[in-house]
């Protein structure tokens, strides 16, 4: 895949929002404190909905982020209503976008947005009608808490973590389970032969979950916490890494020696892949 | 009888008061369920009298809202005029006088604080009571001109396993319990401002009547702090958000009276309805507004919607105005201009403009997809008018409207039997085992995962503390406001309503101690305090005098650790099927921490480590756990002892910044041993104590709920140090076998850990 | 003209139905024998077309684009002269 961005480019990141989405001030501020720029950009700016000053266009920017939140009060199913208006408006410019090399990453409910957008899994490319979902948790109820995430996968903008590296970082979410429905078992082979899975919740020693509350928040199968799509230039994952970049952002850091937060190395990573320009 | 009704236009009639007689009162009261007196509506008369006319209905309702309990206080200011209302501190910048107080933080910024009841509509219907409290608490907040970074639940409910019968009408409480927690979660997670501290009790005067209290917590720079008041004559009042429609239909006189069998059918129409997708927008067009100095005055529609709201705006402002009511926009077709005067339709905030000014607040809202509607104008008259289809309907001083009406309400204490009830000491393996079974100690963490507690990044402390997977109760939450800055505000939620039942002083004043308490445990300086006053039928003696014993309780206490009341907001009237409610004067308690990367949490931290209690432990059972568990009655409600708890606190507080402390937790509900239980989960550690000291039984030693007391872990190279600089008794140490271990003379003690914490999961419902 | 088209929305067997569950466990609280609810949405819409099978195919669109996600949910609708 061609890449056009590198040395001489603005590395500039897209923070997505629109009504409910309630993420985008920590996510901007993450970007910003390991020295990228990051712009608030509401869907109207790059739908061209508002005065000209305000347009904005999908193009000048090496990164789409979707923050997490209740997009339209997650009315419908999470994430769909999101989806459904970038798609009827900006469908070719994202589509260009990822085929350019350029990077999606959606959290939470970006990570709901972008399975219901079809950018993941993508087996065949970005899908027509959503391949998964990311549905209600099999508890039932809302979850804060802090989890431990397995880097298992070789998303490009995660490289830096390092395989099998353990992160503890925290969801809060009441749809996260991911499925296929049905074709669980015949797409998981797939998503686990295209090594499409990057994180994978476990226990604190890095130990597979196996499905068990509270160390799988949500009954994900396959303790899936986050993928990628098969070119790696679009990744969804449903814990918040910008919650924890600061080492007093993390829930046990009282009994620890302070430092960075587990989601700093995460940024850092977006960075350098950005810099490396693939 | 004659029709004391008179069309005038459609939908508007006009009352003949001036010819009425009392049955007549009686009958236009009840008929319009205005909820005044007789003698309030004879005062209203004599004012047409003087006006020369009868009034609208339009202008009846006004009366309606602005004399109502909720609105204008009128049984309780007296007492709150006398007693909390009065401390002075120099952090206050503006307190009690609006919608939320505004405390110092540092030089640059001020804090926000507002806390509120939202008891009637949630015993109605819980989920839609909830969720709209918290949307009028965030409105609080964000008329000031702040932005709001924390929001705080205290939930009071009946006991979930409640078997006998229910009368007509009342809810389930373990039914109450799950909708008030699943509206707040809806709510709070969809506006996205984290919700970090709360309380849940249960006591049976709260079946039928539950308390649902929520507050809010904002930062603000001091510059851009905007008040419920228009600027100046010929400033445009623009409201926006929501539109108007028949919910939340005399919500304020609803919240004003006792529920009754009839409630459910009768009084759904005062619930409003929360939209929390309009809210989150509606906040940042507002505080954008604001931000580009644009407004001269904000306000939220809260109790008495656009009738209060336009009025109260205008006195602050010493000025009068017009309200044109064919430009609010409606929900639905066919609304009565009394209807759209009153409506508490939820999402709507109300702002004053420059003239010139205009066309940009309504850009600002265009941009957001909020709607935005010049609705009036504000002039020099001291008059507030409304006008429908080109005719005045309402035209009232706004003097005599907002005045009010205040009563010195006459009250009798019922004196409480103080005397201790003689009994043979329990199996303490066994009682150890119920206490942390008992839904009032229990883990509260099913509910607290359930609301997004880090959203925004900035909780520094969370509600649950400790090793991943293990966590406990932590004192306080720990926010830190600023990206600049490592200053930060510890928050807690404090009220034990079985003390103040026992006895409303010093339970009040209890409640300031355990809030004192909680701050210090996160290492933060108490600094201001925000209360809500749940109570009975002022109108019965006994419920009066305990309100009275409350404020005089809670002034004493705040006043002694010269921590202010900055806001609150009082709820009379809550009468549950046994009777009235426990006193229940709920506090949010405030503190400064001076840097967040110094605050502890309540968590074992090491295997090794010296344990020490800091106070005094007396024989002080009244209202205590333990005795209600045994159904044992009387005895003494601890009492507070602020200059040595001052002492105390200062010796921690200095402790904790030489990084002495390891961890900290206050000693309330379930005493010593629940304390050193919660400590032990928290570490995954085990503890070792020795309490032999003193001569006291030994149930009373573990089970006392004295105030000013810590329970606090330090390392032994830390040992001498701390000693020289606290004055505590070195009562235990943590081990790694697992067990907690109490000695007492004689007595041994030995309970495993993992017994206990299955236990004290299991007291409500498994996370 | 219009028509009037009732979508109906259900979680496909196998599902976990988490509301429908919680929902059932609250009924039975408040004392009801009730041992099994499924959620299901439904939404009525109005939508203008120039027949009864034009508004149907404009429905059907509609919950392929936005209404039902086909990993977990089936849907059906039926059309009304509004």
């Amino acid at each position: 895949m061609g890449c056009r961005i590198g040395e001489g480019m603005k590395m500039r990141v897209c923070v997505l929002f629109m009504e409910g989405t309630n993420c985008e001030d920590e996510t901007r501020r993450a970007f910003e404190q390991i020295g990228l720029e990051a712009e608030l950009v509401h869907l109207k700016q790059l739908t061209g909905d508002v005065i000209p000053e305000l347009r904005r266009n999908l193009g000048d920017y090496s990164v789409l982020m979707i923050p997490g939140g209740w997009s339209a009060g997650d009315y419908v199913r999470a994430g769909a209503i999101f989806a459904a208006r970038i798609k009827s408006k900006l469908r070719e410019d994202i589509k260009d976008f990822i085929e350019d090399g350029k990077l999606v990453l959606g959290v939470c409910n970006g990570f709901q947005v972008l399975t219901e957008l079809g950018l993941l899994p993508a087996f065949e490319g970005i899908s027509e009608t959503p391949e998964a979902a990311l549905t209600n948790n099999a508890n039932g109820r809302f979850q804060c808490r802090p989890v431990y995430l397995k880097h298992t996968g070789k998303c490009r903008f995660t490289e830096k973590i390092g395989e099998d590296n353990v992160l503890q970082i925290p969801v809060a979410h009441a749809e996260g389970r991911f499925t296929f429905g049905e074709n669980d078992e015949k797409y998981l082979e797939k998503l686990i032969e295209n090594e499409q899975i990057v994180f994978r919740y476990c226990r604190a020693d890095g130990s597979d979950a196996l499905g068990e509350f509270p160390w799988n928040p949500n009954g994900s199968l396959y303790d899936i916490a986050g993928i990628c799509n098969p070119e790696k230039n679009v990744l969804g994952m449903m814990p918040h890494p910008e919650r924890v970049v600061d080492g007093i952002q993390q829930a046990d850091w009282t009994r620890k020696k302070k430092g960075r937060g587990d989601g700093r190395i995460f940024f850092e990573s977006i960075r350098e892949c950005l810099k490396r320009g693939f | 009888m004659p029709e004391p009704y008179r069309k005038i236009l459609d939908n508007v009639y006009e009352i003949d008061l001036l010819e009425a007689d009392d049955s007549d009162f009686e009958r236009i009261s009840k008929e319009k369920s205005l909820g005044l007196s007789l003698e309030e509506l004879k005062k209203i008369r004599d004012y047409f009298k003087r006006e020369r006319r009868n009034p609208t209905d339009v202008e009846l309702e006004a009366f309606a809202q602005s004399w109502s309990e909720h609105c204008c206080y009128k049984s309780s200011k007296p007492i709150l005029k006398r007693t909390v209302f009065t401390i002075k501190a120099p952090q206050n910048i503006c307190v009690i006088a609006e919608d939320a107080g505004v405390v110092d933080f540092n030089k640059e910024y001020a804090y926000v604080v507002a806390l509120e009841s939202h008891n009637h509509p949630s015993a109605l219907d819980p989920y839609g009571g909830a969720a709209t409290g918290i949307g009028g608490i965030l409105r609080d907040v964000v008329c000031m001109g702040a932005q709001p970074i924390a929001l705080i639940d205290p939930l009071f409910f009946g006991p979930l396993n409640y078997k006998e019968k229910l009368p007509k009408g009342t809810k389930h409480p373990q039914y109450l319990f799950k909708g008030v927690v699943s509206g707040i979660a809806d709510y709070g997670n969809r506006v996205g401002i984290p919700t970090i501290a709360g309380m849940v009790e249960f006591h049976e005067s709260y079946i039928s009547n539950c308390l649902v209290n929520v507050g809010c917590i904002g930062i603000i720079r001091k510059d851009e702090v905007v008040h419920s008041r228009v600027g100046n004559v010929g400033d445009v009042y623009i409201m926006a958000g929501g539109k108007t429609g028949r919910d939340g239909i005399h919500g304020v006189s609803f919240a004003s009276a006792e529920l009754g069998e009839e409630s459910e059918k009768k009084d759904i129409p005062a619930v409003q309805l929360g939209y929390a997708i309009m809210k989150e927008p509606l906040m940042h067009a507002c505080l954008e507004a604001n931000k580009k100095k644009l407004l001269t005055g904000m306000k939220d529609f809260g109790g008495g919607g656009l009738s209060c709201v336009s009025s109260e705006m205008a006195y602050a402002g010493n000025k009068g105005a017009v309200i044109e009511l064919d430009n609010v926009p409606l929900k639905q077709e066919g609304m009565a201009p009394w209807e759209i005067w009153v409506s508490e339709s939820q999402e709507r905030m109300m702002m004053s403009v420059r003239p010139e000014n205009v066309k940009k607040v309504l850009k600002i809202f265009e941009f957001w997809d909020v709607p935005a509607t010049v609705v009036g104008r504000a002039d020099d008259t001291k008059r507030i008018k409304a006008v429908y289809k080109g005719k005045t309907v309402l035209d009232l001083d706004l003097d005599f409207l907002l005045k009010g009406v205040v009563y010195d309400r006459p009250a009798k204490y019922v004196a409480r039997d103080e005397a201790d009830p003689g009994f043979k000491m329990p199996d303490l393996e066994d009682t150890a085992l119920r206490m942390l079974n008992s839904p009032r100690v229990g883990s509260r963490e099913s509910i607290i995962r359930r609301y997004d507690h880090e959203v925004r990044g900035n909780t520094i402390l969370k509600p649950m503390q400790g090793k991943i997977n293990h966590q406990t109760h932590g004192d306080a939450a720990v926010i830190k406001p600023l990206v600049d800055s490592f200053q930060g505000l510890a928050i807690t939620a404090d009220v034990n309503p079985i003390f103040c039942k026992q006895d409303p002083y010093w339970g009040a004043a209890s409640a300031v101690d355990e809030a004192v308490r909680n701050l210090v445990s996160v290492n933060s300086r108490p600094h201001s305090m925000a209360d809500c006053l749940n109570f009975g039928n002022p109108e019965k003696e006994d419920r009066m005098a305990d309100l009275i014993k409350a404020c005089e309780g809670l002034y004493f206490a705040a006043n002694a650790f010269e921590t202010p009341f900055v806001s609150g907001n009082v709820s009379l009237y809550n009468e549950g099927v046994k009777g009235p409610i426990a006193p229940t004067p709920t506090l949010l308690g405030i503190g400064i921490v001076k840097d967040v990367r110094k605050t502890v949490s309540s968590d074992l931290k090491e295997t090794g480590n010296i344990l020490y209690l800091v106070g005094k432990t007396g024989q002080e059972m009244g209202g205590s756990e333990y005795y209600r568990m045994l159904g044992l009655k009387g005895g003494l409600v601890p009492r507070v002892y602020p200059e040595k708890t001052k002492k105390s606190m200062n010796c921690i507080l200095k402790a904790m910044d030489k990084k002495l402390v390891r961890s900290c937790h206050d000693l309330s509900t379930g005493g010593l041993l629940v304390a050193a239980a919660e400590m032990a989960f928290g570490g995954d550690l085990g503890v070792e104590l020795d309490i032999s000291e003193g001569n006291m039984r030994t149930d009373y030693k573990l089970f006392s709920e004295s105030n000013g007391r810590w329970l606090i872990e330090v390392r032994k190279k830390d040992a001498e140090r701390f000693e020289s600089v606290v004055d505590a008794k070195k009562i235990g140490r943590t081990t790694k076998d697992g067990k907690l271990k109490i000695k007492d003379g004689k007595i041994d003690l030995e309970l495993p850990l993992e017994e206990l914490r299955d236990k004290w999961d299991a007291a409500l419902e498994k996370e | 003209m219009d028509y009037k088209v009732e979508v109906r929305i259900e979680l496909k067997q196998g599902v976990i139905d988490a509301e429908g569950e919680t929902i059932q466990k609250s009924l039975k609280l408040l004392g009801y024998p009730i041992e099994k609810v499924s959620s299901v949405k439904v939404y009525i819409i109005e939508v203008k077309a120039i027949s009864k099978e034009d508004a149907e195919k404009k429905i059907n669109e509609a919950c392929r684009r936005l209404l039902a996600n086909p990993v977990i949910q089936n849907y059906s609708l039926s059309v009304k002269n509004a």
